[in-house]
């Protein structure tokens, strides 16, 4: 067994050798012909698999690569998205809380701002809450306004936060005059969330579309001029002792975040402060 | 027994040539012929070993296009040796196969390196051991006594199973 091992070495390794002297006189290429008619079809072998091999193990990596890519760029895309929104959120509502200073400093009123912490929107009743009650000195009936105009008046305070109900709830009635007509008359509020600006026929003859309606200061609850909205239409209910105009409110009540509370005197004509009201 | 031979020195050559660039750390491959060549010389024997051997080598020197004979008689060297001392090798252990694989890569280093002077190869013996033989040896032994922990779990297995 031993000695045919060694024979088996000796046999091969002057096999090799033989290879070797050949190349090394120059019979290289008659060696490497002998050989490759046995190589070649297992080189050939080898190669495809080779080639079909390293083609999965590089679509797989591939694969691997666009996936791993598509989850860090839609992470990616999730995180900036987000950071929009945040951006976008904070430039928003910098941009109001200016202007809400804006109207504070050049208001001629003593008013504190607040903000709105919950709406009641169901339809029977249109309010919002607002963070600002007994403890900052808020009264009923205070007046609320925003930056575009009237919003309505507090009905309700509580300790640290107070009821506001707005000018679209059923219940609500705000003395009113168109600015062109000097048309006197009331604003109320309507079930479906609109308002309505409801006059004595004899005085709106020439009210117009367009038109914009603000507080008449009547009562010395609500400042004169704070606007409150534009004619919209005209319900003409011909020979009736009243007459409506459907206004559209100068406030989105829906989307309004922060506001004002006139706390002081509300006698006072605002109107110049609201370049819309005129 | 030729079919086993012909399938496990064929298998080694398709995993060098498939898996070799595949698995290859800081341009360093190992040399999986050479590791198959141990692993059967272990198992079969010298006879074995040194004819699986002959067989890598060659293919070997075909497929890289170098010179016939030069791996074919080292590897058919280290079968024969590896297969000749395989009884009194305790070569279960990882501390020993790692090492060892280390060592058999060496010298198939070493004997090729020799072998190439002949035809007046340029390289350094330096170089070529610093950044080519001794990287591959260490991968080599690392590679194989892996291997040999696989192929014994597998058996291991299997004869649970049986």
């Amino acid at each position: 067994m031993r000695i045919r091992a060694l024979a088996l070495l000796g046999i091969l390794a002057g096999v090799c050798l033989l290879l070797l002297t050949l190349q090394m006189r120059g019979h290289a290429s008659g060696a490497s012909d002998a050989l490759a008619i046995f190589t070649t079809p297992v080189q050939t072998v080898v190669s495809r698999v080779n080639r079909t091999a390293f083609g999965l193990w590089s679509t797989y990596q591939d694969w691997k690569n666009v996936r791993a890519e598509n989850r860090r760029l839609r992470d990616e895309a999730q995180r900036l998205r987000v950071e929009s929104l945040r951006v976008s959120e904070v430039d928003e509502e910098n941009r109001r809380l200016r202007r809400l200073l804006q109207l504070k400093e050049a208001l001629p009123l003593e008013t504190i701002s607040g903000e709105i912490i919950g709406r009641e929107w169901g339809g029977w009743v249109r309010s919002l809450t607002v963070n600002r009650g007994r403890s900052s000195r808020v009264l009923r009936l205070t007046a609320v306004i925003g930056p575009d105009g009237l919003i309505g008046r507090i009905v309700d305070v509580r300790g640290g936060s107070s009821v506001v109900q707005v000018l679209s709830d059923p219940a609500s009635t705000v003395g009113a005059h168109v600015v062109r007509t000097r048309t006197p008359g009331i604003i109320e509020g309507e079930a479906r969330g609109t308002i309505r600006f409801k006059y004595m026929a004899r005085d709106g003859a020439g009210i117009q579309v367009g038109d914009m309606v603000v507080t008449s200061g009547l009562g010395g609850l609500f400042p004169r001029g704070i606007p409150i909205g534009r004619v919209r239409g005209i319900e003409d209910r011909g020979s009736a002792l009243f007459h409506y105009a459907q206004i559209v409110p100068a406030v989105d009540f829906a989307r309004i975040d922060e506001v004002l509370l006139v706390t002081g005197d509300a006698t006072r004509d605002v109107a110049a402060q609201f370049p819309g009201a005129s | 027994m030729r079919t086993f031979l012909a399938v496990a020195v064929l298998s080694g050559g398709v995993a060098h040539a498939t898996m070799g660039p595949a698995v290859r750390i800081a341009d360093v491959a190992p040399d999986i012929p050479l590791i198959v060549v141990v692993m059967l010389a272990l198992r079969r024997g010298p006879e074995f070993g040194c004819g699986a051997g002959f067989l890598a080598g060659l293919l070997q020197d075909a497929a890289t296009g170098g010179l016939l004979g030069v791996q074919a008689l080292t590897k058919s060297v280290i079968g024969f040796g590896v297969g000749a001392l395989a009884g009194r090798l305790r070569v279960s252990q990882p501390l020993v196969q790692v090492p060892g694989l280390v060592v058999l890569s060496l010298v198939e280093g070493v004997a090729r390196f020799a072998l190439l002077q002949l035809f007046h190869f340029p390289a350094p013996f330096g170089e070529l051991m610093t950044y080519v033989v001794l990287p591959q040896a260490i991968y080599n032994g690392f590679l194989g006594a892996a291997l040999v922990l696989a192929l014994s779990w597998a058996e291991s297995a299997r004869e649970r199973a049986s």
